[in-house]
């Protein structure tokens, strides 16, 4: 694959600009509708920090301008906040949290990362403790909105992201706005979009339908393969769903990133993404 | 993912994405619902087994001659099974077949010079280690010439390799296949 060619449908949106990392699966919450069946006790399927620094490298030659790293919650691993930064010295980064691991002493290691392009991606889904912990468990809200403050305080950039399972209630958004604005959060950094029906959500009957057709091409990797988009290494019953795997090799990066192009080209003109999540 | 195979095999909703069009047309087989697991190694490993053991050059009954023998020597049930039929339906008579797979002599079968030499070179290709014999090899290229021999080799290896293939991942015979076999009686133990 000419490196060009790759570059060229990333300028043009064809494929997204950013590569993501599944950096683990397993998590300090079991949300209801988490695609990946995440929890404490699940098989890790961590990503190797250095090969994580290695594939931004390969990411940003090939011309990839952006980085996400996801899990599971990539806060658990131990080497977190030292990867965010190294990742973030070869391109900008946002990684997506739960927003419920960050003790003090986790803050002070994030301290380092204050003016570097690192974005934190902290998930709150409803303005109010009973309704946002149903799905996301006990004492969630509390902990986001504890934490939120005391990040943007140390210099963190932070947005929100709220999951929504059903259609836009515009008086709770409104609150919810007002409490993610109060937060020191600001409009264009609150993300909504839908449950998608993959992994736990998909088992419980909940969210919307999100195949090829559905999703932008955004290769992904993840320690079992790369994947057409971070909604694809999904988990159902603990068996890793392959309806969206790209191809099992990841290194060198250019295999996958070839197959993705390939598999974009090959769609017939106009057959874009029709839900644009993000 | 359906069983009765010693893997899981990939089924079509969890075909991955390279992998999809070999199931438009429905059930893809087992050799193809296993090497989805590895979309990449599937992509282009199926159009070499396809040129290697589909039409091509070499007229079918002389692959199929290849194939069932080959098959029958490293002892693969899936391919000699899924290949008797094949090979019926390229012209090979019953008792041919019962000789490929070794349940008759092939020099009573076989009368025709260039195909012995054929199959002579299939078993030293099967069951050899090292060099070959050379007079083995001159005479296939004497009477079909080089190219012929060249695919003849890449056929017998590409059969080699299902046949480890197939039987390490221990791959089921179709039941459509089965119930042809037992009705021409051409079942194999």
């Amino acid at each position: 694959m000419a490196v060009t060619a790759l570059a060229e449908a990333i300028d043009a949106g064809a494929i997204s600009p950013r590569l993501w990392l599944y950096s683990n699966y397993h998590c300090n919450l079991a949300c209801t509708y988490c695609l990946t069946e995440s929890a404490p006790h699940v098989a890790r399927r961590e990503l190797d920090g250095e090969r994580m620094v290695e594939l931004a490298a390969e990411a940003q030659e090939l011309g990839f301008t952006a980085l996400g790293v996801t899990g599971g919650e990539p806060f658990l691993r131990p080497d977190m906040p030292e990867l965010l930064g190294r990742l973030a010295s070869v391109l900008p980064v946002v990684c997506l949290s739960n927003g419920t691991v960050f003790t003090e002493a986790r803050l002070d290691r994030l301290h380092a990362l204050a003016g570097l392009p690192v974005q934190l991606q902290v998930s709150l889904d409803r303005p109010e403790p009973d309704a946002n912990d149903a799905m996301r468990g006990a004492d969630n809200f509390h902990k986001v909105v504890d934490a939120i403050p005391r990040l943007v305080g140390r210099g963190i950039a932070v947005r929100v992201a709220t999951t929504l399972g059903g259609p836009v209630d515009e008086a709770e958004m409104a609150r919810l706005c007002e409490l993610h604005r109060s937060l020191g959060v600001g409009d264009e950094d609150h993300v909504v979009r839908p449950i998608v029906a993959r992994g736990r959500a998909a088992t419980a009957g909940l969210g919307v339908a999100a195949g090829a057709a559905e999703l932008e091409p955004e290769l992904t990797i993840t320690a079992d393969g790369a994947f057409w988009s971070p909604f694809g290494p999904t988990v159902v019953d603990d068996r890793l769903d392959t309806d969206l795997l790209v191809t099992r090799t990841t290194r060198p990066l250019t295999t996958p990133a070839a197959a993705l192009l390939r598999l974009v080209q090959g769609r017939p003109p106009g057959d874009d993404a029709r839900l644009g999540i993000r | 993912m359906t069983g009765a195979a010693g893997i899981d095999l990939v089924g079509a909703d969890q075909a991955p994405l390279l992998a999809r069009p070999y199931y438009l047309g429905g059930d893809p087989g087992p050799i193809v619902a296993a090497l989805a697991h590895v979309p990449e190694l599937l992509e282009v490993a199926l159009p070499f087994i396809g040129v290697a053991l589909g039409p091509s050059a070499m007229e079918a009954r002389a692959k199929e001659l290849a194939i069932v023998r080959t098959s029958a020597l490293l002892g693969c049930r899936y391919c000699v099974e899924t290949h008797t039929p094949v090979a019926r339906d390229a012209g090979l008579a019953a008792e041919e077949v019962r000789a490929l797979r070794g349940e008759a002599g092939l020099e009573d079968v076989f009368a025709d010079p260039g195909e012995r030499a054929l199959l002579a070179w299939v078993d030293a290709l099967a069951l050899g280690r090292g060099p070959l014999a050379a007079e083995l090899r001159e005479a296939v290229a004497a009477r079909f010439g080089t190219p012929f021999l060249v695919e003849l080799t890449i056929l017998v290896g590409a059969t080699m390799m299902l046949n480890r293939f197939c039987t390490a991942l221990d791959l089921p015979t179709s039941p459509e296949t089965r119930h042809r076999l037992e009705a021409e009686g051409l079942g194999w133990p």
